[in-house]
């Protein structure tokens, strides 16, 4: 195969990796801090992407500086899920948190649809006619934007995290709830905190996604969650490191695996289509890993 | 004695709902609408009813639609391949489900809570992603037409399948009202309180959550069977998150583990959802019906069938 096709489905595999990394540390935190699956992440990444065509739409002004305004929206939306949904139901069994995932994914889901219909919608970035080139093959810049934009964002949270009282906070509250409570923190106001935090990042990966040029309708949220489910599943829970290196992994086994065996597959000249497999892989990934591994592949036992 | 006269006033509200069902064409006459809509719920009261023996054992599945399918589209090849009449192949579409559903079982056993979920659900998607890579035996994204139960040119077609369907789902609730209370029952609850201590009680964990699997996805491969041979046609959409969701919607919100949570859930929420369709609403009572689930988790976690009990409660306070 030729090498600089072999690259440019290697940066492909970045972009998508991005995506899927900003998405599991949001949920990652969510988990670490109160122990539960939100399974409508998702659905708060199709709403971050929705919120800011919306904005970008009605204001028309460059749809990367309406992203900040639609993180702020969404840190409020994910506050009121965690005052009204997951707080109430804390500790009455992990069903039930499923369960009200459930629900939420069928509010958001619709409500998007009633506000925006189910048509597809896409924003033109100002910069999609602009390709970077590197070395021998050319680059979209607005792919290199989004990983630059995604290694800052990662260096900020890894600061937040270590350097502020808030972030050691988290730190502490997801190591210890009781220990955490008794040496003064307010572990409620720190749920809360860690939930409005994780749905930021939904938006951001959301509002990236849709302004490098993909599709955004009221049912592509789903996929993308548990695809950010089986990241942190394979880097392990609580894990940010692990879920940026499973989030790399992925992205680029996505989008390299169905080539790799389409030209196999010539060879043998079998006649099926291995795009279809692409939103498989990631299941095949978490399946294999839970098998061997039941807790994940750094999870801890008998949690 | 207190318990006793539960259960018999149970069984009285039961035997009087199925001789309501059983007369219902007579009672409102042979309306198309009506005997439809009454089929695809006694469908999906014996598909939730398979979804919560699998919640009894402590495991919820998010890919159920995996089994209904399956139970869908072997019924549908049988039926094409071999010749052979719907009433027969909708058995096949249960036994290989439920042959499939062992195979899933056996990777899910060790598997808890959210992880479970997960790779039920990532089930789902491999079975739909599958279905599509054999184009020649599934049809692709066109699927299949297949033959009806009862062919539609019999005069009253559809109260002879309306009524072989209410028969199909009696039995079946019968099965699991009985397995409930036999002693895998009991080992299921067992497991699903701590499993553990289930183990150290000298419960097989690994053998009862697999029986689990294979007998919900025996009971759901039927229901799938019957409502494509309802339909007429198979499409890829029968694995749809909509499919795995709606069981567990009924579930909740009924009454989780219990027989006639499903019941009363799938006729409350198909009864509700079809009267919002007649104000021409669509996102809106879907929307609804979120909310209900959001709400019923919340203030209701027994589901619906916990309501006299709770009314009785606030009389006597």
């Amino acid at each position: 195969m030729d090498i600089s096709i072999f690259i440019q489905i290697l940066v492909w595999g970045l972009y998508a990796g991005c995506i899927y990394i900003l998405l599991a540390i949001g949920l990652n935190l969510i988990f670490g801090v109160m122990k539960v699956v939100n399974f409508a992440h998702g659905e708060l990444l199709m709403i971050g992407a929705y919120v800011t065509f919306w904005l970008y739409s009605s204001s028309g002004i460059n749809p990367y500086l309406v992203v900040p305004i639609s993180t702020f929206i969404m840190a409020i939306l994910g506050i009121l899920i965690e005052r009204f949904g997951f707080r109430p139901i804390r500790g009455t069994g992990k069903l039930n948190e499923i369960f009200l995932s459930l629900g939420l994914i069928y509010l958001l889901q619709n409500s998007a649809a009633l506000l925006w219909t189910t048509n597809s919608r896409t924003i033109h970035s100002p910069y999609s006619d602009i390709l970077v080139p590197l070395g021998t093959i050319k680059l979209p810049l607005d792919y290199i934007i989004i990983i630059i934009a995604t290694i800052l964002f990662l260096i900020a949270f890894q600061l937040f995290m270590k350097k502020t009282t808030i972030g050691r906070a988290m730190r502490a509250t997801s190591q210890n709830r009781e220990a955490a409570a008794l040496m003064g923190i307010n572990v409620e106001r720190i749920d809360m905190l860690s939930f409005a935090l994780g749905s930021a990042l939904a938006a951001v990966a959301g509002s990236l996604w849709l302004i490098s040029g993909q599709m955004v309708n009221p049912y592509v949220g789903s996929l993308p969650a548990i695809k950010a489910f089986a990241v942190i599943i394979i880097g392990g829970l609580g894990s940010i490191p692990g879920a940026i290196i499973a989030g790399l992994i992925l992205g680029i086994a996505e989008n390299v695996v169905p080539v790799i065996i389409q030209s196999l597959v010539a060879v043998f000249n079998v006649e099926m289509s291995f795009t279809a497999w692409k939103d498989t892989i990631a299941f095949l990934i978490l399946i294999i890993v839970l098998i061997l591994r039941p807790t994940g592949l750094f999870g801890k036992k008998g949690e | 004695m207190n318990r006793e006269k539960i259960i018999s006033v149970k069984t009285c509200l039961g035997f009087i709902s199925f001789l309501i069902a059983l007369l219902m064409p007579h009672i409102f006459g042979v309306s198309q609408y009506l005997l439809t809509v009454l089929i695809i719920m006694l469908v999906f009261i014996l598909y939730s009813s398979a979804w919560n023996l699998l919640a009894l054992s402590g495991q919820g599945s998010l890919g159920h639609a995996a089994f209904f399918g399956i139970g869908g589209y072997t019924s549908a090849i049988v039926v094409k391949s071999l010749g052979l009449p719907p009433l027969a192949t909708i058995l096949a579409g249960g036994i290989f489900a439920a042959f499939i559903g062992v195979l899933i079982g056996l990777t899910c056993v060790r598997l808890k809570e959210w992880f479970l979920a997960m790779v039920t659900f990532g089930f789902a998607v491999l079975a739909h992603t599958i279905t599509l890579e054999l184009p020649g035996l599934t049809g692709g994204w066109d699927g299949l037409p297949v033959q009806k139960v009862i062919p539609v040119t019999v005069h009253n077609y559809i109260m002879y399948e309306y009524y072989l369907v209410l028969i199909t789902t009696v039995i079946v609730l019968f099965v699991i009202y009985q397995i409930m209370n036999s002693k895998v029952g009991l080992a299921f609850e067992a497991i699903r309180e701590n499993e553990l201590e289930a183990n150290v009680m000298g419960i097989n964990v690994m053998k009862y959550k697999l029986t689990a699997f294979a007998v919900s996805a025996f009971f759901s491969g039927i229901a799938g069977a019957l409502e494509i041979h309802h339909f007429g046609y198979i499409t890829p959409e029968v694995y749809g998150i909509d499919i795995s969701f709606w069981p567990i919607i009924y579930c909740v919100s009924g009454g989780l583990c219990t027989i006639e949570g499903p019941i009363l859930g799938t006729i409350i929420i198909t009864l509700l959802d079809e009267s919002l369709k007649n104000f021409g609403w669509t996102y809106e009572r879907y929307i609804m019906i979120g909310l209900i689930l959001i709400l019923i988790v919340r203030f209701l976690p027994k589901g619906f069938v916990s309501v006299p009990e709770k009314i009785k409660a606030y009389l006597r306070s």
